[in-house]
């Protein structure tokens, strides 16, 4: 359900969370981007910093600056401007990674977790399986399809959250249980209706099936794509998994160890939602690439 | 003369390395308990031999300043 | 410098209010974990209030002093001594080149502070000093103290001989039992009026599984409103799964019928309700807690502890010492 009216819920003395619905729709996740920018721009000293997520919006404020009730009337004021979530546009970088699908690093890691923890089905086989699809090589197809919306980052730092736009590369896959105990850094995975890329070797419960060279999270800052962080990603970028081979991924490792490898961002872009909005109408989602 | 180890942390008993008779020096670790998942050794600070031995591996909710090992 | 000749437990840089500004890519704030402590050391040497110093856990670490200075050791009594002499704890002291401070194991309460005149120096990441040490982040290359590790000091003049008055120091608990308050929501409305007051009725025990990511707790089972039951199957199936959501600090998340406070180092989101929150001014109490201790939450309103930590900044000032 969409809410009419956005839900507004404390958390301890400096936290708001507000809530725009209950489902999982991309809609939702564009109106919590949107009013995150719109605070940005608004230049609301008392609000420290906000965090979207996939159907709802974290701040974190300052009590000294505001009372909760105050903060309440300010964003309803600021939603309503924000008119529908459907005229929102907002800056987008779009990356594209080079991706090794149906990886032996990820493959090597199920084997190690069926020997050990508990006997798996080889991921790829698993997830097309119960989606439908004729196999692993159209999982590769269905899943690299689309663009990916870096719709909330979180759980650990650095981890992106990432749904897909295309409706025709939606895929669902339930989380392992139990969870591995570690994750090639890197790794591309899938739980529920998300997408995640493993920013280092932490361990895990999404289903795994490719892996990028690419790093995301550099502390050294070798990168100028981290001038400004150690995290690559902010909420509302884009991502879209280029297959390549073997070959491919341990060429492009080898630039990254080298500090030549140049990030593939395209920055001269703004994602609309209308734009979105109308071109989704006219897709049929019941179609697989 | 001799050692009375006592442990020094509320955790867990992960690891008991020496058992009643086992000859010991000083700077030899006994025992290795786990807080916040991190290793605790706890290491002799004596020469001796293990006299008692008062814990036992996987134990649990132990508290700090519990007499662990005696060494005499 | 200070050469670390023992490390310690997990002993690391920290500051406060620690690394603030970049919950969106899912770096939580770290920082100490009693502020009230932390900031008090710093204000004996005569540092800002939110300098950066060393958090200690446990058992502190053996550091070496190549230059004079003037510190201050608060929290946790960690019978900390000077080349063998007492240090006393709630005051600023001097430090001659070469002396040798060395921390025990924490006879009561868990961490202890140490403030530097002039303050830590290591090179801030994202905008902080603070460690998040199972992440890789802040601190001394991203990490808590190692064995031979140097930390760099901006060195100032301080006045030794400083104190707390008795009355604006943190009283830990004697008895093992603490009352928490906390704040009803995020999703209170997901625990029906029996949990709600089983909840607050009950002793709640700190696990030894907690660490700076989370406190877990062990005590009675919760019990749901329809919420947890008549949501869409994208929610998750367990009552107490929801679509991924923001966690606020201090939230205390249920993940299935285990309620873990996520604290300094804890997730900035996941797919699990927060029916109560902790305020930031009860996280003193957390961060000198150990395992086996008893909590009993008092449920107070925002206004409340929003009152409650002005009165605790109040408390972490200048007035506050003799």
């Amino acid at each position: 359900m969409i809410y009419d009216k956005p839900v507004f819920k404390p958390g301890g003395d400096r936290y708001m969370l507000i809530e725009f619905g209950d489902e999982l729709n991309l809609a939702l996740n564009f109106t919590a981007h949107g009013l995150g920018d719109a605070i940005s721009q608004s230049g609301l000293k008392a609000v420290i910093e906000s965090a979207p997520c996939f159907a709802s919006l974290l701040l974190h404020y300052e009590p000294d600056l505001i009372s909760f009730a105050d903060l309440r009337r300010e964003m309803m004021a600021l939603i309503d401007t924000l008119g529908s979530s459907a005229e929102i546009e907002l800056p987008s970088r779009l990356f594209y990674f080079p991706t090794c699908y149906l990886d032996p690093w990820t493959k090597a890691c199920v084997e190690d977790y069926s020997a050990k923890i508990t006997p798996k089905k080889w991921d790829a086989e698993y997830v097309a399986e119960i989606n439908g699809l004729s196999g692993p090589d159209q999982l590769v197809r269905v899943h690299s399809g689309t663009e990916y919306w870096v719709a909330s980052l979180g759980f650990w730092p650095g981890l992106p959250f990432l749904m897909p736009l295309d409706p025709r590369s939606r895929l669902t896959a339930p989380k392992y249980n139990p969870p591995r105990t570690w994750t090639p850094q890197g790794t591309v995975g899938m739980g529920g209706a998300a997408s995640a890329i493993y920013p280092v070797a932490t361990p895990g419960g999404y289903q795994i099936f490719a892996r990028i060279p690419i790093p995301i999270w550099d502390p050294e800052r070798r990168f100028p794509e981290f001038e400004h962080s150690i995290c690559l990603f902010k909420p509302g970028d884009r991502i879209k998994f280029v297959p390549c081979s073997v070959e491919e991924f341990n060429q492009t490792e080898a630039q990254v160890a080298a500090g030549t490898y140049v990030y593939n961002v395209v920055g001269y872009q703004k994602f609309s939602v209308r734009q979105y909005s109308d071109w989704l109408a006219t897709v049929d989602a019941s179609k697989r690439f | 003369m001799g050692e009375r180890i006592e442990t020094q942390v509320p955790g867990n008993i992960w690891k008991v390395l020496v058992k009643p008779g086992d000859a010991v020096k000083a700077g030899d670790t006994l025992f290795i308990m786990e807080v916040m998942k991190t290793e605790v050794p706890h290491d002799a600070g004596v020469d001796g031999t293990v006299s008692e031995v008062r814990i036992a591996e996987g134990e649990e909710g132990v508290e700090a300043g519990i007499l662990a090992i005696v060494i005499t | 410098m200070i050469d670390v000749v023992v490390p310690g437990l997990e002993t690391s840089v920290q500051d406060f209010p620690g690394r603030i500004g970049f919950w969106n890519q899912g770096f939580p704030p770290s920082g100490p974990f009693d502020s009230w402590s932390f900031r008090l050391a710093n204000l004996l040497v005569g540092n800002p209030a939110g300098a950066a110093g060393l958090e200690c856990q446990y058992v502190g670490p053996t550091l070496k002093f190549t230059q004079a200075a003037v510190i201050a050791v608060t929290g946790a009594d960690m019978t900390a001594t000077l080349d063998g002499t007492p240090v006393p704890l709630w005051q600023s002291v001097a430090v001659k080149a070469d002396q040798v401070l060395k921390m025990g194991p924490a006879k009561s309460a868990t961490r202890a502070y140490i403030a530097i005149a002039g303050g830590i120096d290591t090179v801030p990441w994202l905008g902080s000093r603070s460690t998040f040490h199972k992440a890789g982040v802040g601190g001394l290359a991203g990490s808590a103290l190692k064995k031979g590790s140097q930390i760099p000091v901006a060195y100032a003049t301080g006045t030794p001989g400083r104190s707390v008055k008795p009355q604006c120091r943190p009283a830990f608990s004697s008895t093992k039992q603490w009352q928490i308050e906390v704040v009803p929501g995020p999703d209170d409305d997901w625990i029906d009026a029996a949990g709600q007051a089983r909840f607050l009725d009950s002793d709640w025990k700190l696990s030894g599984k907690s660490d700076r990511t989370g406190f877990r707790l062990d005590g009675p089972q919760w019990t749901f409103t329809s919420k947890a039951y008549d949501k869409l199957p994208e929610n998750g199936s367990e009552p107490s799964n929801i679509i991924d959501h923001g966690y606020p600090l201090g939230a205390i998340n249920l993940a299935g019928q285990t309620p873990i406070i996520l604290v300094s180092d804890g997730p900035s989101m996941g797919g699990f309700i927060n029916p109560y929150t902790v305020p930031s001014a009860a996280f003193w109490k957390l961060g000198q807690s150990r395992p086996g201790d008893v909590y009993r939450f008092k449920a107070v309103s925002v206004d409340e502890a929003q009152a409650l930590r002005r009165a605790l900044d109040a408390l972490c000032s200048e007035n506050s010492l003799a």
